[in-house]
Order: C-alpha cells, then structure tokens, then sequence
C-alpha cells in the first residue's frame, strides 16, 4: 500500500487550487506527484512527508511559549539607564497605548541581577540561572514587537499571524509544508500548563481555513495523551480488536461493490492507523522509560519543576519520533497563573522562572547530549513584553508592551551566543534591526526549510500565507 | 497633444501594419501588463497609461516614449532589460516576445492613441484577471432546453446532451433502497428507519416516478427539511452564539436568526425576500419582529470587545460585513479591495468602500460593551433581539483609504453597489426625508436582487445543487469570480438561475426541480466506473452520484436516531452539549463557568448545539464541521484516524451503542441481530452479515463474561448486554452507515 495513510478527498490535480494547495515554484512538482496521477484517482496523505523549499535546518520546532507575557527588561535585555533614571517617568515623547486603562507609574530597573553567561557572555537575569549556563547556544532577539497589547489578540497574532481569529496557526503551516514524519502520531502536538488553556483558546492552534487535519492536537502529558484515545474500560485490546476485525470484515465487503472508492478505502486504513496510535501515543508520553538521570536533569517529582519538566521531555520524545513541530505553554488561564506580572514582576517571574528554567535547560541539554539540538529549532517567548515602568508608586508590577520585548532561538540552523536588534535605553520600544512577529515566523518558517512567500493557501481568492505580505527572515541570527 | 506622423512613414516604420491599427492590440498589453500600477492618481513612478495625456505626461523618469528614436523608448527598455513588469518575489517576469513586438511596433508607430480612448483596467478579460465581459456578470438568459430522444426532464436534458457529446452514459438509476435513504439525508439530513424503507420501497415497485415524486414533497414538507438546510446558510453567514476572544460573550438571542433561517426555509420564503430581510429587515415597508431578527445576519461576526486600537478595528468589523455580503449573495470576495482594486476581478478599491459605507451608517464604532458591537434595544427599536440598525441616515462620509491605511484617507466613497454591471449601476440615494436609517442597506439589497443581477440567482441555485449533489456546477461557491471555477454547465446554471426568478425566487421549485431529475437519482456505482474516471476523474459531467461521506451533524443526528434516542424538538436557544474534562483543558478558564443542559436536550438535533467559538465541541470539528469566524461555502470532508478515534472511543458514541443495545433487549428476546441491522442500517443483514454477527456476539460474551465463580444464574445479563452493544458499535462504526451512496 502506498502513501494512504491518511486519504482525504483531495486527489485531483485539476482541483489543486481550489484546495489551497500552493507551494509555489519548485516545489509544486513534489506535490504534483504526491498527489499522485489522478487518472488512477490515487489518493493523497495530506501529512505525508514533504520536501522542503530548501535545504532543512531544523526538522522539529519545540516553540516555548511563556503565555502572559515574560518581561524582557527582567530577563534578557539589560537595560541600565533604567538603574539611573529610576523613579523618573517615561520620557512623553514615546507614544503608547496604555492597555487596560492601568496605572502609570516610574522607571523600574531590573528586579533580579543580570550577569553575562558562557563565553560569549550574553547578559541574562537571574529569573534564568539554568538557562545562562546555554548562553552560547541563544539567539536573543531583542527588537521584536507585535500588534496589539491585548492578551486575547496577542497571543492569537503569535500563534497565527493575525490579531484576530481565524487563520491557520504556525504548526499548521508547518504540518502542511512539511507533513509529518510519524504517521501514528499528529504533526502538530500542543501541550497546556494544568491552570488552563491561553485566552482565547482553540483558535491558537486552529487550522483556520484549512482542513482541521492541520490543526494541533492537545497532548496531555501522561496515560492516554490524545482525547478518545481510549473507551471505556470493558473496552479492552482483545474487545475492540474482535470489533475492529469485524469492522474490517463489513467494510471491505461494502467496498467491493463500490470499486475505486478511495473514499471508503481511506476510513478502512484509518481504523489501522487509529489502532496504532492507541499503543503509540501513549509510549510517547511514557516517562518511566528515561532513566532517574534524566528525569532529575528535567527536575520531574519535584515542586515548582515537575510539569514543565515532563512536557519538556515529553517534547524530546516527540522530536526523537518525529512530531514536526509542538508547543508547551508556560503559564495557563488569567492573569498571575501566567507571565502576566501586573501585580509584581518579583512574584511572578520568580515564581514561573523557577517553574520553567531548569526544565528549558535541560531540554536543550538534552537534544544537544542526543545530537538532536542540529535538527530541532527551540523558540522561546510570549505574546508581548512588558512596560519598563511600574504600575504605581509601591506597585512592583509591569503593564503590557507590545512595541518591544526579547524572545530567543536556540538550535538548528541558529548562531548561539548572539543578540540581534535592540530597545530604546529604556526597553520600551524596538529601534534598531525591529523583528515584527511576521519576521519571526518567516525565520520560523526559513529554519524549518520553508519559504514563507512560496507557502501558501488559496482561499477565497487569495493565496494566503502566515506572514501575509510582510515579514523577513532575520538573517543575522541564521548560522 | 497628440503625435501625428505622415501615414506612409508610419506604415514603414511599424512593419506593414497601418499606424492606427497597431494601438489596440498594445493597449491590450498595457491593460494586461502594465495598468495595474500605471494609473489613478498616483501612478507607480508618476506614470499612467489612462490615456493619452498621461502617457505624455513627465514621468517620474521623463518621458517614456522616445519620438525621434523609437527604439530607444525608455518604456521598450525597461521591457527588454526585463525590469518591466517588475520582478515577482525577485523572479524577472519577462514579457512573452508576441507582446513585445506589439508594443514596438505601436511605438515605433509614434505610439498613436484614438482621441478619447482611455484604457480601464477592467475593460476585458485577460489571462491575469477577469474583466466586466467575465461570464458570470453577463445577464441570465434564459437557454432553450435542448432536446434529447427520451429525455423529458430539463435538468437531464442539459447533463445527458453534455453526456452524450462525451460518449458517456450516465449511471442506472439508485436502487430503491439508496434513492429513499439518500433522499432522507439530502432533503431532513436523517435516516429512514427500516419501517419507512419497507414501505417506500413498496410504493416504488408499483409507480417509481410518482412515488419518487410523493416522498420528495412529504419530506420537504417536514420541519426537518429547514433544519437540515439551514445548517448550509449558517455556515456562509459565520453563525456562532458568542463573540470569541478573551471574553467569548454570548451573543444573546442569536438562536432567533438561526430559527428564522429555518422557518424562512420551511416556509419557502422568495429568495429575494430572504436577501431584503437579513440586510435590511429594519428598513424594510413591512418591517417586523422577524425581519429586524433577521438583520442579525450583520451581528453573526467575531466581535473583539478589547481591539488593540478601537480605530482600526472599526475597518475590521466593516471588512467582515462586505465579505459576508459579497461572499453569500454574490459569490464575489470583495473584500480584496480593501487595500487596492481587486488584482483579479472588476472591483476597484472604490468599490469596497462603497459596500463599506454601507454598513458605516452602523454601530461600528468603539462603544458600551454591553451592546457587543450592536445598536441598543432603543436604537433598534425592539429589545430582546440580535439586530441591526443605522445610527443616523446620513453619516459623516467614509473616506477611500490609500493603501487600506486609516491615517492615508483619500476621497470620500460615494455609498453605492458594485460597478462590474455598468447597466446596473447607480449611486445610492440619500435616506427619505424624515428616515431614521441611511436606506443605504435597503439599496444595496434591492441591487441584489434586482432580477437583473446577474449573480444572485445564479450563486443562490448553484448552492442548492452543490448540497444535492457535493459538488456544484460552479466547484467555487463563494467565487465566481476569476480565481474561481467556470460552470460544469453554464446553461444549466442560468437555467435554474431564470427557473428560480421566474417561479417567485421560491428555492423549494429548485429543490423539487433538481430531486425529480435522473441525473440526481443515478446509481453512485457505474459499471463504466473504471474507464470513465479517466475520462472525467472529477464527475464534472455528472455521469454517476457522488457517494458522500454524512456531515458532522447528519452524523450525530443518525447516531442519536438509529438509537432511537434523537428528540425532534424544533427552535428555541441552543444546548451546551458535555465536552470531556480533557477536551476543556483548551479553554483558559477551563469551563468552570459551562453549565452542560440536560440530557434531554442534549438528544436534540446538532443544528441546536450552543456554538462558542472558543469551544467547539471536539467530536463536530473533527468530522470537518468548519469554524465561525469567516464565511463557509463548501466544507472539507477529510478521512483522518483521529475520526476513527473518535468512533471508536468517544463516550457519545458508546452511549449511543448501550441505548441501542438496551432499546433492542428491550422488545424482548431474540432476534438481536436483525434487530440490530435494521435498526442501525434500515436492512436485514445477508446470511453470510448474520453468520459474522452471530459470531461476534458470542466472542465478545465470552470476553465480557465475568470470571468463573462470580456469576450463579449462567445467563449473564451484562455480558450479553455488552456484546450486543459491541455488535452495535461495529455497525454504526461501518462506512455504510457512514457513506450515503
């Protein structure tokens, strides 16, 4: 049996716009031919494996995501004319939106100590102890700016493109670019924080106007991973494999005096693809199989490290089975259960800082230990920043900003130890080599062997992209 | 001023060709090439090709057309170092030699220009985009029916002629047993039960056409028929019963629209009508509560309380009211002229916002959360409803927008319809003397389905044809622009197109037209089947019936009616169905506020689901139920394990399998398999179907029986109840369950 995994009716060559299918130049004849010759009516495995538009640097993305909005002044970009001018307002020739209507207050330097790390001696606060010690490996982008200040439409922006809902998310982008390299598992795994999805929901991980194939597919970390994963407990293996069989038994009858239905082909196949996913998703998310070594790397049984821990090393163990690209949120539901420090940068970044830095530095420990680190892109941030000023007099909180915050790469096809872009003297607002969010998908995109020009989706009357008609690839943090 | 040269220089000099005779065919290169950025008034480099006086005119470079040395033109430079067009994403887009020598040959000509021609972009068709002479903005008229031995159907008469010109046959007729179920979901989205089987089948033996005839009209006269196909309109209007984003407030009171979609179906409302109400049911003469209820058409959209900047977002909610209306009635994505005219369809950016003024004279403006982007129960004039109103009948103008950008306004948009039918084109009026409301909305509708408008009647029916038949004789339902498909059968679109505007706009004549046809009742299995899908892999010409996978409501709604389970109560606000703990996780407050109905009502049809935008329900998404945010005209049917997951797994489904199993022990005992077949596929299983159960059945008692010891009695109740309700699950897992052939 060929490529038919996971058939769907989109086997027509004529049609191939009508379905979006648009990967432009060269490659379109890669997908002329996975879609097979129509003449036969061969059917098509949307997350077959695909080429890339060129040469692969990464073939995994793990996109860390500190939802709530990490502060980069706190964290990866040392502001010291914060130190000087503390207690000063902001100076009133930088314009912004004072999002929610909170209260202005001084010019707060940074709450924990920035010190440089590894050889290239990149200056990172002490919110990430474990982190610095990868110095070498980081690409910190500190110029990145977003469009809009707003949680909800914030974190839909970084996740798709867009500040409103609806199109397809960057996983999507890339499941459908590059398909998927494991067929008994999804493309595209998303794992929450426990406190809750982020605002706004689904539509962070929507396939948007493509087909819900693309969409991700929340993992929960442990037992059964995948919902309807398992049925009710008199339902054993032996039960429904009995089912399954007789199932095959009534399908293939039904299919005999409908020949050439690749339709009904298709749903017999996917039954065995459903089955094995059953045995195989589990395994995945199985932890008793690392060794106590590496679960204390990860900081797995104990407090504050425990689950970011696992859904770290769980993200290793989908890379080493070949996942395209997954996400694990940091921070989950309103307010101080996420990065979002209105109340006081200290308890909250502390307190999520502790949850995630350990974790994130042995996840990047271990791909490189594996030789995984050449072929895994990790990417590290929130939806914004946050403001260099506080909230209030005695009020050790920071509101949100969109206009400049830090997020970093690590890993395949990324130069280590290097900062790219910077802030005004305060942080406030990206000035020099600005990364808007599209840029940081089409390096997203680049990294991953895709052109963020050439991938598209033709959708009623358009050939939509993810990064729309903006975005470069930053070029200067490419190694 | 113009040039002049002598005649005979010019015959010399531009090849053989007469000097008047070389402008068209360069003017065509122009358009097709060039005039996209040489025109209006800021021109790309301060060039314009408009017309003669601005092909003259300084540009940015001097002047581009060299008198004395032809040859030497800048504007055949720039085309021969290839910098012109210019580059696409830094591919050279060299022009093709033919029209090279065209343009030579026209300026070497001295570049002669008729006095007043002036080139539009949109003049005609081209291979980059369609003009006004575009096939679907011609007028319907109204083909003869073409003749064909035997054939006495119009609807077959146009498929069987395109058959015959292939050498085709088309497929024998369905089966009785497939006609009457593919009637039942086509027409109510729901299974015949075996008894309804038996007995239609009879009436088929003795009179097959008017039997055929007799079922179609009892089931379009059920309730369940608005149901079914109103689920179609709510997709193309982006129905949803919240807003989405961080507060997903419920749209309160959105069940209304949706209950008058359906009774405006049930009740044949004129089509024509139907467009009036939903854009601008307050405006109408006989306004009422139903039609202001319908207006809530405009209020169906994302609607974001907490936009990044209010200003802007104003231009979002009115871009998500013109792709609404142009995309439903029209078929148009007017949309991409927000920021530019549209690169491929006759619709200059000054068309956008015409649309958009509109809609402008609306609540779009930042306001009180509490309206969720709507009029108040005042302005509307009526409360309790999810409406749409003016806020004034003469709103401060809305400004063209260079670039789509609010801090780049241009002129002043003069509110009024499409300008790609020139006949029909006229400004709108001002709003009557003591109007509360704009009547722009009201204009804009009468445009619409002016019968002369040469889309609605034709997008309208090819919608009905796409849901009988999967696919429509347009395969773009929401295009029927240049990017979008041509007609399978252009006559017979505009056929049906006259057919529904002479008969009243009423949508039931097409219904009935359609289903009364051969075409529609052919078998979905072919013998030819093998060579033919060579021929024609896509079934455009219609030679047998697409086999359809069930939708994800026809799905649960079979599941819970072949339980015997499903509760037809129609209308009323939605049910929030149980979602798994698991599947909740997403949402960020992790549904501690979500209060499931009752059981009851969760047994209701799927058209009834409460739909939240941030929550869809996991089991309808994965069967390719589409999201909300942006108009749906044709629907994915993808074939994905985790749908198998979902059968197999999934708590609904194997509560559907114990009620099966339960109502079947219930009758009393023996028979079970039988039981089981009819009641979940409406026929008796074959000997060798009955063998397999039998078997199955006694496997999986043996499995589920208790061990040894544990059970006195032998007969063990549970066990026997469990392998009959894994016999039911096999079943209603099968793909004959699944597929409609």
């Amino acid at each position: 049996m060929s490529i038919n995994l996971y058939p769907c009716r989109y086997s027509r060559r004529e049609s191939l716009v009508e379905l979006g299918a648009g990967f432009g130049g060269t490659a379109l004849t890669g997908l002329l031919s996975m879609h097979g010759d129509t003449a036969r009516g061969d059917v098509v495995n949307p997350l077959a494996a695909r080429p890339s538009h060129a040469k692969v640097k990464a073939k995994s993305c793990i996109f860390l995501m500190m939802n709530g909005a990490p502060s980069q002044v706190d964290t990866f970009d040392f502001k010291p004319e914060l130190i000087r001018h503390a207690g000063q307002q902001l100076p009133p020739d930088r314009k912004y939106i004072n999002s929610g209507g909170r209260r202005v207050g001084y010019l707060t330097p940074n709450w924990r100590r920035f010190r440089p790390g590894g050889e290239s001696g990149l200056l990172i606060s002490d919110y990430f102890p474990r982190v610095r010690e990868h110095a070498d490996k980081l690409a910190v982008i500190n110029s990145c700016h977003t469009d809009s200040h707003a949680h909800g439409s914030a974190l839909v922006a970084m996740n798709t493109g867009k500040t409103f809902i609806g199109r397809p998310s960057l996983g999507s982008w890339c499941a459908y670019g590059l398909g998927s390299e494991n067929q008994n598992l999804p493309g595209y795994v998303v794992i929450l924080d426990k406190r809750g999805g982020p605002i706004s929901g689904q539509p962070n991980w929507s396939s948007g106007f493509m087909p819900s194939t693309f969409s991700g597919t929340l993992f929960r970390p442990g037992g059964n991973p995948i919902l309807d994963l398992q049925g009710p407990d008199h339902i054993t293996p032996d039960v429904q494999r009995s089912q399954l069989d007789l199932l095959g038994k009534l399908n293939r009858q039904h299919l005999s005096s409908r020949p050439g239905s690749t339709d009904l082909a298709a749903r017999i196949n996917a039954f065995e693809l459903a089955w094995r996913m059953q045995s195989q998703a589990p395994e995945a998310v199985d932890l008793s199989q690392e060794s106590q070594a590496t679960l204390d790397m990860y900081g797995i049984g104990r407090t504050p490290t425990d689950e970011y821990g696992r859904n770290c090393l769980i993200g290793r163990r989908l890379v080493e089975r070949g996942v395209r690209f997954i996400q694990l949120y940091s921070g989950g539901g309103h307010l101080e259960e996420t990065w979002d420090a209105h109340e006081s940068v200290e308890k909250n970044h502390g307190r999520h800082g502790a949850e995630v830095d350990q974790p994130i530095a042995a996840l990047l420990t271990d791909l490189e230990q594996r030789g995984l680190l050449d072929e895994t892109l990790v990417v590290w941030g929130g939806e914004f920043g946050r403001m260099p000023f506080s909230e209030g007099r005695n009020a050790p909180g920071r509101n949100h900003n969109p206009y400049g915050f830090s997020m970093w790469m690590a890993g395949g096809g990324v130069k280590g130890g290097m900062t790219w872009g910077e802030t005004d003297e305060f942080g406030f607002e990206a000035v020099t080599d600005k990364v808007h969010l599209h840029s940081i998908h089409a390096t997203i995109l680049h990294l991953m062997g895709l052109d963020h020009e050439l991938l598209t989706w033709f959708h009623q009357g358009r050939q939509e992209s993810l990064t729309d008609v903006g975005g470069h690839v930053v070029q200067g943090i490419l190694a | 001023m113009l040039f002049r040269p002598a005649i005979s220089v010019l015959l010399l000099l531009s090849g053989g060709v007469p000097a008047e005779d070389t402008f068209e065919p360069a003017a065509r290169v122009l358009i097709t090439r060039c005039l996209e950025c040489h025109k209006g008034d800021d021109p790309s480099g301060g060039l314009s090709f408009e017309s003669a006086a601005t092909l003259h005119a300084e540009s940015d470079s001097g002047s581009v057309i060299d008198r004395d040395q032809p040859a030497n033109s800048l504007l055949l430079q720039r085309v021969h170092d290839h910098e012109m067009p210019p580059p696409v994403k830094g591919r050279p887009q060299p022009l093709p030699q033919a029209e090279v020598k065209q343009l030579k040959q026209w300026i070497a000509a001295g570049a002669p220009w008729p006095q007043k021609r002036e080139l539009d972009l949109y003049e005609f068709t081209t291979d980059v985009r369609g003009g006004r002479d575009w096939w679907a903005f011609q007028p319907v008229r109204r083909p003869t029916v073409p003749v064909v031995d035997n054939v006495n159907h119009p609807v077959d008469a146009f498929i069987f002629r395109s058959l015959l010109k292939a050498n085709l046959t088309p497929a024998p007729p369905a089966d009785d047993h497939s006609l009457i179920r593919r009637l039942y979901y086509d027409v109510i989205g729901l299974p015949p039960s075996f008894a309804a089987v038996n007995r239609w089948k009879k009436q088929l033996t003795q009179d097959r056409d008017k039997s055929t005839a007799t079922l179609i009209d009892e089931l379009l006269n059920r309730p369940q028929f608005g149901e079914r196909w109103a689920r179609y309109w709510l997709d193309l209007v982006r129905y949803a019963d919240t807003s989405g984003y961080e507060r997903d407030q419920p749209k309160t009171h959105s069940w209304k629209y949706r209950d008058w979609v359906v009774q405006s179906i049930n009740d044949d409302l004129p089509y024509d009508d139907f467009v009036r109400q939903q854009l601008a049911g307050d405006e109408l003469d006989d306004r009422s509560t139903e039609s202001l209820i319908a207006t809530g058409f405009l209020r169906l959209g994302t609607w974001n309380d907490e936009p990044n900047d209010p200003a802007d977002y104003v231009y979002e909610r009115l871009e998500d009211m013109v792709h609404v209306t142009s995309s439903a009635f029209l078929g148009l994505t007017a949309k991409c002229a927000r920021c530019h005219d549209h690169k491929f369809d006759p619709i200059p950016q000054h068309d956008y916002y015409r649309l958009a003024s509109v809609f402008w004279a609306g609540p779009v403006q930042s306001r009180d959360r509490k309206y969720l982007g709507g009029p108040s129960p005042e302005e509307l004039g009526a409360g309790d409803i999810l409406g749409w109103t003016d806020l004034s009948a003469d709103p401060e103008p809305l400004h063209v927008l260079k670039n789509g950008e609010r801090h780049h306004p241009l002129h002043p948009a003069v509110p009024g319809p499409l300008s790609l039918v020139p006949d029909l084109f006229a400004e709108f009026s001002a709003a009557p003397v003591d109007a509360s409301t704009s009547h722009r909305r009201r204009q804009l509708a009468e445009w619409i389905v002016n019968r002369n408008n040469p889309l609605a009647a034709r997008v309208c029916v090819n919608r009905i044809w796409q849901h009988h038949f999967g696919e429509g004789l347009v395969r773009t339902p929401n295009n029927f622009g240049f990017k979008g498909e041509r007609p399978t059968h252009p006559e017979l679109l505009d056929w049906l197109a006259a057919e529904l505007i002479d008969h009243n706009w009423s949508q039931r004549h097409i219904h009935r037209l359609i289903l009364t046809s051969q075409t529609w009742q052919q078998s979905s299995v072919h013998p030819a089947a093998a060579q033919y899908s060579v021929q024609d892999s896509q079934n455009r010409r219609w030679w047998r019936a697409n086999q359809r996978r069930l939708d994800a409501e026809a799905l649960r709604d079979s599941l819970l009616a072949v339980s015997g389970e499903l509760k037809l109560t129609i209308g009323g606000e939605g049910f929030v169905p149980d979602i798994s703990r698991e599947a909740l996780e997403g949402l960020s407050r992790k549904g501690t506020d979500r209060t499931p109905s009752s059981a009851d009502q969760q047994k209701r049809r799927s058209l009834y689901l409460f739909a939240s935008r941030s929550l869809a329900m996991p089991l309808m998404t994965t069967f390719d139920q589409c999201d909300s945010t942006l108009p749906c005209g044709r629907r994915d049917s993808t074939t994905a394990p985790t749908q198998a997951l979902a059968m197999l797994n999934n708590d609904f489904v194997h509560a559907r399998s114990n009620a099966l199993a339960a109502s079947i022990l219930a009758t009393g005992k023996g028979n079970e398999v039988t039981k089981a077949w009819t009641r979940i596929l409406g026929r008796q299983p074959t000997d060798a179907e009955r063998l397999l159960s039998q078997q199955h059945l006694s496997e999986q008692q043996q499995r589920f029986k208790p061990p040894p010891g544990t059970s006195e009695d032998g007969a063990n109740p549970t066990a026997q109840f469990q392998a009959l309700a894994s016999l039911c699950h096999v079943l209603l897992n099968s793909n004959e369950f699944l597929y409609v052939d």
